[in-house]
C-alpha cells in the first residue's frame, strides 16, 4: 500500500533512496557524454528541488520527445527509454537561460541549440511517477540559440495576453487544440498567465491536467446524461485501462490495481481508489495519473456533449517495468476512448464486463460508487 | 414583465434554496408571485420555491418564464449588502434583466428557457409519517452523520414517539433520537428510508436557516422537507429519491 501511493516522490517508508528505483536504475548501463552538444532541443525541463530557487534547462535530442509523437510512432516501453537515456537535460540557474528557454518552449518544433557544459555529461537516469525519465545531465556553461522558433497562431496570442490568468490561458489553448504537452512546456516556462513564474514541470504537468479537467467538467455539466452504458478499453505499455461511463451527472472515481510482481505492488496486489463529485478538495492518492485519466475522459464526454458518471480501472501488470510519467495513463485512457463502445444493458452486466476485460472482480469492493449508483432511486420511479 | 423591488436578504436567501441543486432554472412569473420548479441532472432531487408577492416591496408582472442563470446570480448577490432594496427590471419582450442595488447597474443576460429543461411533474406519492422540528437541529445532524458516513436513514418510531436519523459507516456508526421535548409536531406511523449525504448536506445548509421544517417520510419512498423564508411569504419544498440497498 505505502509504495503504490508513494512511488518513490514522497519518501514514505522512511529511506534516503527509494529502493525499487534503485533496483531499477541499477540495471541501466552507463554511458559517457561529450563536453558540448549541437542539435534539436525540443522541450524545457525544470526541476522542482530546492524551490524556488529551481534550476533546469532545454531536453536535448534528435530524436521524437512528445508522449503524442510516442503512441503515433508506436514505440514500445525499451524504445522510450532507450530515447530518454540517450537526452541530456542541460542544468543552469533559471534567469542565465531564460530567453533561450522561452524560445524553445514557445517554438512548435524543435529548435537548434549549441551548449557547452562544464563538465563532461554525465549518465543518470532518473525516473519519477509523473515525468517521463532523462538520462544524462550537465551543467549549462553557455547555451545559444542558433534557430528561430515557430510559434502556432493560438499559441502567440495567449502567450503575448499578460490579463489573461493562468487557468484561462491553458483552457484557451486546449480548445485551440494545442497539445497538452506543449501547454505544459509554457506553464513550466513561465510563458502564462498574468505574474508568470517558472514552474517546476512535474508540477506543470498536473497542474495542466487538473485546470483542463475542471473547465470541461464545468461545461459537461450542463449536458445532458448520456442515454446508456458505455464500456471502453485499451492498453498501453502494461497499463490497462477500463472505462465504465454511466448516465447521470458527473460524478468520476478512478480505482487504480497494482498486480502483485508490477511497480508498486510489492508482492502482493495493491488497490487504491479516490474519486469526486461535482468538486474536489485536495491531492488525490492516486497523484498525477488521477488527474491525466479525468482530463481524457472530460475530452471525451465533451466531444459527445454528454454528462456521465465515470468509473476508470487502471490496471498494472510487470510488464510496466519503468514509470514513463502520467502521459501513458492519459494516452492509454484517450486510446480507449477512441475505440468503439460496448453497449450495456444494465449496471451489473457492465461491471461483470469490466471484469472480464480485467480478467478479476476483485476491484468491486473497493468501488464506492458502484453501490450509490446501484442503490439510488430516480424520483420518477415512483 | 416583471418590474419588482425586493430586500436583498430574501433575494438572497431564494437564489440559495435553488443553488443547492441546480444552476440554471425557469422562473414563472405570476401575477401574485413567481414560482420556479426544478430538478437537479441525476433525477434525484427537486426543489420548489413560491415567493407570495408580498415578499416584495412593490410587485407588478405579467405571466412569462425567464431562464435564470443560478452560479452567475450567485456570484453577483455576493456584491450586494445586507437590506439592501434590489430593483429587478425586465421590460416586456426584453432577453435582458436590469439588476440594481447600492450604485451598480447590471444588465444581466437571460439564459433561452427552450435550454433549460422543461418542469418537473411531482411524482404522486403519499407520505404517511410527519415530524416537525427546527432547522437548526435538522442540519446539525445532517452534519453529524456526514463525518461518518455518505448516507443516512430518516424514520420515526411509532412506539416511543422519536423521529431518528441513523448513519452507518465501513467502520462507524451513529444515531441520533429526536424526542417530544425538540418535535413540535409528530404524525406517529412507522417509517424508513436511506438517503444521500451528498444531497442533504447541500439542502441542509439552506434549511438550517429556517425556523421550522417539516419532514415527510414513507418507507423506502422519498422525502419532502417544506419550510418558509421571507417571514412566511415564500414557501420551499424540497423532494429527495431514497437510496435503497440491494440484499
Amino acid at each position: 500500500m505505502l509504495c503504490a501511493e508513494c512511488k518513490g516522490r514522497k519518501g514514505l517508508c522512511g529511506l534516503v533512496r527509494c529502493p525499487v528505483i534503485s533496483r531499477f536504475q541499477a540495471q541501466v548501463k552507463a554511458r559517457q557524454g561529450g563536453r558540448s552538444y549541437m542539435g534539436g532541443a525540443p522541450s524545457v525541463f525544470v526541476g522542482s528541488y530546492n524551490y524556488p530557487q529551481v534550476s533546469g534547462g532545454p531536453l536535448m535530442t534528435g530524436e521524437p520527445d512528445s508522449p503524442t509523437e510516442w503512441v503515433a510512432h508506436g514505440y514500445g516501453i525499451e524504445e522510450i527509454v532507450g530515447i530518454r537515456a540517450r537526452t541530456i537535460r542541460g542544468n543552469s540557474q533559471i534567469r542565465q537561460i531564460r530567453d533561450g528557454i522561452e524560445e524553445i518552449a514557445i517554438s512548435s518544433r524543435p529548435l537548434d541549440v549549441e551548449v557547452h557544459f562544464e563538465r563532461p555529461v554525465s549518465f543518470n537516469l532518473t525516473f519519477n511517477d509523473i515525468v517521463a525519465p532523462v538520462g544524462l545531465r550537465g551543467e549549462i556553461k553557455k547555451m545559444d540559440v542558433i534557430d528561430n522558433p515557430r510559434v502556432e497562431r493560438a499559441v502567440d496570442r495567449i502567450v503575448s495576453d499578460t490579463d489573461l490568468p493562468a487557468t484561462a490561458a491553458a483552457s484557451a489553448l486546449h480548445r485551440s487544440e494545442v497539445d497538452v504537452h506543449q501547454i505544459t512546456q509554457l506553464l513550466t516556462a513561465g510563458l502564462l498567465g498574468k505574474r508568470r513564474r517558472i514552474v517546476p514541470t512535474r508540477w506543470a504537468i498536473t497542474a495542466v491536467d487538473d485546470t483542463i479537467s475542471k473547465a470541461l467538467r464545468k461545461e459537461i455539466s450542463r449536458h445532458p446524461p448520456l442515454e446508456e452504458i458505455q464500456i471502453f478499453h485499451a492498453t498501453l505499455h502494461g497499463n490497462q485501462i477500463c472505462c465504465l461511463l454511466l448516465p447521470g451527472a458527473w460524478k468520476f472515481e478512478m480505482i487504480e490495481i497494482w498486480r502483485e510482481n508490477s511497480l508498486w505492488s510489492q508482492g502482493t496486489e495493491t488497490i487504491i481508489v479516490d474519486g469526486e463529485g461535482a468538486t474536489k478538495s485536495g491531492y488525490s492518492p492516486l497523484a498525477g495519473a488521477y488527474y491525466s485519466a479525468r482530463l481524457a475522459v472530460t475530452e471525451y464526454l465533451s466531444r459527445i456533449r454528454r454528462s456521465a458518471q465515470v468509473l476508470i480501472i487502471r490496471q498494472v501488470g510487470n510488464d510496466y517495468w519503468a514509470p514513463l510519467g502520467t502521459w501513458v495513463v492519459r494516452e492509454a485512457t484517450r486510446q480507449a476512448l477512441s475505440t468503439p463502445p460496448v453497449i450495456c444493458e444494465s449496471v451489473e452486466t457492465g461491471i461483470n464486463a469490466a471484469s472480464g476485460m480485467l480478467g478479476s472482480s476483485r476491484w468491486r469492493h473497493h468501488s464506492r460508487l458502484i453501490p450509490e449508483i446501484m442503490s439510488q432511486r430516480s424520483l420518477f420511479d415512483f | 414583465m416583471l418590474k419588482a423591488k425586493i430586500d436583498a436578504d430574501v433575494f438572497k436567501e431564494s437564489i440559495d434554496v435553488i443553488s443547492a441543486l441546480v444552476t440554471e432554472c425557469r422562473v414563472h412569473t405570476e401575477n401574485d408571485g413567481i414560482l420556479t420548479r426544478a430538478v437537479d441532472t441525476a433525477n434525484v432531487a427537486m426543489v420548489a420555491l413560491g415567493l407570495d408577492k408580498s415578499a416584495f416591496s412593490s410587485y407588478e408582472a405579467s405571466p412569462d418564464q425567464i431562464g435564470l442563470d443560478i452560479n452567475k446570480m450567485k456570484n453577483i448577490i455576493g456584491m450586494m449588502s445586507k437590506g439592501e432594496p434590489l430593483t429587478l427590471d425586465l421590460p416586456e419582450g426584453e432577453k435582458k434583466l436590469k439588476l440594481s442595488f447600492g450604485g451598480y447597474r447590471y444588465s444581466i443576460t437571460l439564459l433561452d428557457v427552450n435550454t433549460i429543461r422543461k418542469d418537473p411533474n411531482p411524482p404522486n406519492i403519499e407520505l404517511p409519517g410527519k415530524a416537525v422540528l427546527s432547522g437548526e437541529d435538522l442540519n446539525s445532524a445532517i452534519k453529524a452523520a456526514a463525518v461518518i458516513s455518505d448516507k443516512v436513514a430518516l424514520g420515526i418510531d411509532p412506539d416511543t414517539e422519536i423521529f431518528y436519523m441513523e448513519a452507518e459507516g465501513d467502520t462507524d456508526h451513529i444515531k441520533l433520537e429526536i424526542g417530544s421535548g425538540d418535535l413540535r409536531s409528530l404524525t406517529p406511523v412507522k417509517v424508513r428510508s436511506l438517503f444521500s449525504l451528498d444531497y442533504l448536506k447541500d439542502m441542509g445548509r439552506v434549511m438550517g436557516r429556517a425556523d421550522e421544517v417539516e419532514i415527510q417520510l414513507g418507507n423506502d419512498h422519498p422525502v419532502k422537507f417544506a419550510f418558509d423564508i421571507a417571514n412566511g411569504r415564500g414557501h420551499v419544498e424540497y423532494l429527495l429519491a431514497p437510496r435503497i440497498e440491494a440484499d
